[in-house]
């Protein structure tokens, strides 16, 4: 898939919902969760991710989708319920089914904007819902070499939990590889690139995987 | 044309007009032809009516001038001064200073006119220099444009910074009371509007000056950012770089529906642009004359291991506190010393100091402990920079530990800062050992400051070797 066809096929131009930003992050080799999107009238039968779930309402005209319900987390037996719950709330989105990221530790975010006067740069630091109060970010114009990367993370407050802090066992160097990734990724964009976050980021099973993403583009 | 030798006629006219040239003392124009006169030999006033003004024949129109005259310097009103630059490039004078305001910064009608300017600029190729300039001032000459007090007698021994900004005022306000206490300057350079000259032409300059070790910058704005972050990378591996960038700007209407947004909102991605690129942040006026002058008369050191020598306790604590300060950035450490510096500096001091970093001589030594402590800690290979807290109060400290202090400073490849409050004569102090090549400052807090400008400079070449493997 070339960024230009990916762009193209956008269902709204310049703003692409979850699950097409998370199309773009499987390109960049960005590990996301394992899910299918279901649009409306479409059934889930349930054998085809394995449970527990996420149930998400799927639409980039929806910003605070966490705020209004349209997040249901450890979705088991009860998806059918659930599912016919957001469709009745949300009746024209489609929904992202997801299956469920098992994590223990901080969240991070990734995010990349086009500053006015430098042009692309990147941000890493404390991610989650309570982001903009911990305020524990770093930028760096982009792209960025890896050892860039790896300065960006030892900035942060936070860095110590990527390198032991009591206990936590978090691999620094793949962070920086994806920060690295989305770096390239926003380059490629070029002057389509408007913003983009990856909020939260996650270590799960020995991967960071990104859990959420919206981007907005130039038209 | 290389920029060295396209901004020659700037910094080293041969011959010099001034447009607006006035016989009327405190005029701008009377007051920059008396300054001028003092070191350009070839000045030529231009005035419509008049026929001689401090002593020098003036000429009625630009047409009139002779040829060849490496720089003119306007100083009349903005509406004026467009057709008057057009008949400088006409007669092909290669530079212009335009001190003159009214132009991009009130908007309107200056916009329209600024505008001229550029356009004269693109016509004629001639390089321009503001509007909205206080020019230019060289110590290592004389020379010099700036028509108000600007410490340019204090300033006048020169040095290794300099000094490129935005705003005439902020530059000699900081560099006036910055001289009090010495500061070495290769140049001051005032930007203003930035019609044609740019901070990246400054930063081209300095580069491939020799004199210079140090280019500060204040700056609203860095109109070509990237070329000039990718300059300032080049440039930092031999020459410091520091910069107040005042003016926050909003990330776009756009950028607000991002966390990315918000958090950038207010201008955090200038920070880290700054660190990618090898440049040091000031965040104002004090802060910027401070560490330019610690990065351009200091040995760059190691590492983050600080030495603190004081007769006062107090102060040795406050210090202390400082250094530990966890969340200033770049971090900085107190020295743990060897065994052998802690059985010397027991040797060396009376039975009741504190021979523990920091070090406490007492308000019982003399000059000769102080000077000896200070020696035997610079030895300590656990020693990267040393700041000696100095006090003159104490009986057994003479005027003369300045000169004692600095010469054994001296002898070693490490910084040594220092700190000295003597009330009133403060200043005197701090001047005496700027003159014995010393840096020293009249807060704890600004001379803890000046070290971590040190180990970020030490921390940013380091970097670029790593960069290199």
């Amino acid at each position: 898939m070339s960024n230009n066809n990916w762009i193209d096929g956008l269902n709204i131009p310049g703003k692409p919902d979850e699950w097409e930003v998370k199309e773009l992050f499987k390109a960049y080799s960005i590990e996301t969760p394992k899910g299918i999107l279901l649009k409306p009238g479409m059934e889930f039968k349930g054998t085809e991710l394995e449970q527990p779930l996420v149930v998400k309402v799927c639409d980039s005209k929806i910003l605070h989708k966490s705020d209004i319900g349209g997040v249901k987390l450890n979705v088991k037996k009860d998806f059918g319920k659930v599912i016919a719950e957001m469709n009745h709330s949300f009746p024209e989105s489609n929904l992202l089914i997801e299956e469920m990221v098992p994590y223990s530790g901080l969240e991070f975010i990734i995010g990349a904007l086009v500053d006015p006067d430098f042009g692309p740069a990147l941000m890493v630091g404390a991610g989650g819902i309570l982001t903009e109060l911990y305020k524990d970010v770093t930028f760096r114009l982009a792209p960025i070499s890896k050892m860039e990367a790896l300065r960006m993370l030892n900035e942060l407050t936070v860095s110590e939990v990527l390198t032991g802090y009591r206990g936590s066992k978090m691999d620094i160097s793949a962070l920086a590889d994806l920060i690295v990734s989305v770096g390239t990724l926003i380059t490629e964009l070029g002057s389509s690139f408007n913003q983009l976050d990856i909020n939260p980021v996650v270590f799960s099973d020995g991967k960071w995987v990104a859990l959420d993403g919206m981007s907005i583009l130039n038209l | 044309m290389s920029i060295t030798e396209d901004l020659k006629p700037l910094f080293y006219p041969e011959s010099v007009a001034v447009i607006g040239a006035s016989s009327n003392p405190g005029k701008v124009g009377n007051i920059i032809l008396g300054v001028l006169k003092k070191t350009v030999k070839n000045l030529y006033p231009v005035h419509p009516k008049a026929e001689e003004i401090l002593g020098l024949k003036v000429f009625n129109k630009i047409e009139d001038l002779p040829d060849n005259i490496s720089m003119a310097v306007v100083t009349i009103s903005a509406s004026q001064t467009v057709e008057a630059v057009r008949s400088c490039a006409e007669k092909g004078i290669q530079i212009i200073v335009i001190v003159s305001g009214g132009f991009g910064e009130i908007g309107g009608e200056g916009t329209a006119l600024e505008k001229e300017l550029v356009s004269i600029h693109k016509e004629y190729g001639i390089r321009l220099l503001g509007p909205n300039s206080l020019g230019i001032f060289l110590p290592e000459t004389g020379f010099d444009t700036i028509f108000v007090e600007h410490g340019d007698k204090a300033l006048s021994g020169g040095g290794g910074i300099a000094f490129i900004t935005q705003s005439g005022s902020v530059g000699t306000e900081a560099l006036g009371l910055a001289s009090n206490a010495g500061f070495g300057m290769r140049a001051f350079v005032g930007v203003g509007n930035k019609v044609d000259l740019t901070e990246t032409d400054f930063l081209n300059y300095f580069a491939e000056d020799k004199e210079t070790n140090c280019i500060a910058f204040y700056s609203e704005s860095i109109d070509d950012g990237k070329i000039f972050l990718e300059k300032a990378r080049e440039v930092s591996k031999k020459k410091a770089i520091v910069i107040l960038k005042a003016g926050r700007t909003e990330a776009g209407q756009s950028a607000v529906s991002s966390h990315t947004g918000k958090l950038a909102g207010s201008d955090k991605v200038v920070s880290g642009a700054f660190r990618q690129y090898g440049i040091q942040r000031a965040y104002d006026e004090e802060e910027i004359c401070d560490a330019s002058k610690s990065l351009s008369m200091l040995p760059i050191p190691d590492g983050n291991k600080v030495a603190v020598i004081t007769a006062a306790g107090g102060y040795g604590v406050m210090c202390t506190d400082y250094i530990e300060q966890k969340d200033a950035g770049i971090k900085l450490h107190l020295a743990k010393f060897s065994e052998k510096t802690t059985k010397k500096l027991n040797e060396i001091n009376l039975s009741f100091a504190s021979t523990k970093n920091p070090v406490d001589i007492t308000a019982s030594a003399g000059d000769e402990i102080y000077v000896d402590t200070l020696e035997a800690v610079l030895k300590d290979e656990g020693v990267d920079i040393v700041i000696c807290l100095t006090f003159f109060t104490p009986p057994a400290i003479t005027n003369d530990l300045v000169k004692k202090i600095s010469n054994k400073a001296l002898e070693f490849n490490k910084p040594v800062i220092t700190f000295a409050q003597y009330g009133p004569y403060t200043n005197k102090y701090l001047k005496e050992f700027y003159d014995l090549g010393m840096v020293g400052f009249s807060s704890v807090y600004r001379t803890v400051r000046a070290a971590r400008f040190l180990v970020e400079r030490s921390d940013i070449l380091k970097t670029f070797g790593e960069d290199n493997e």
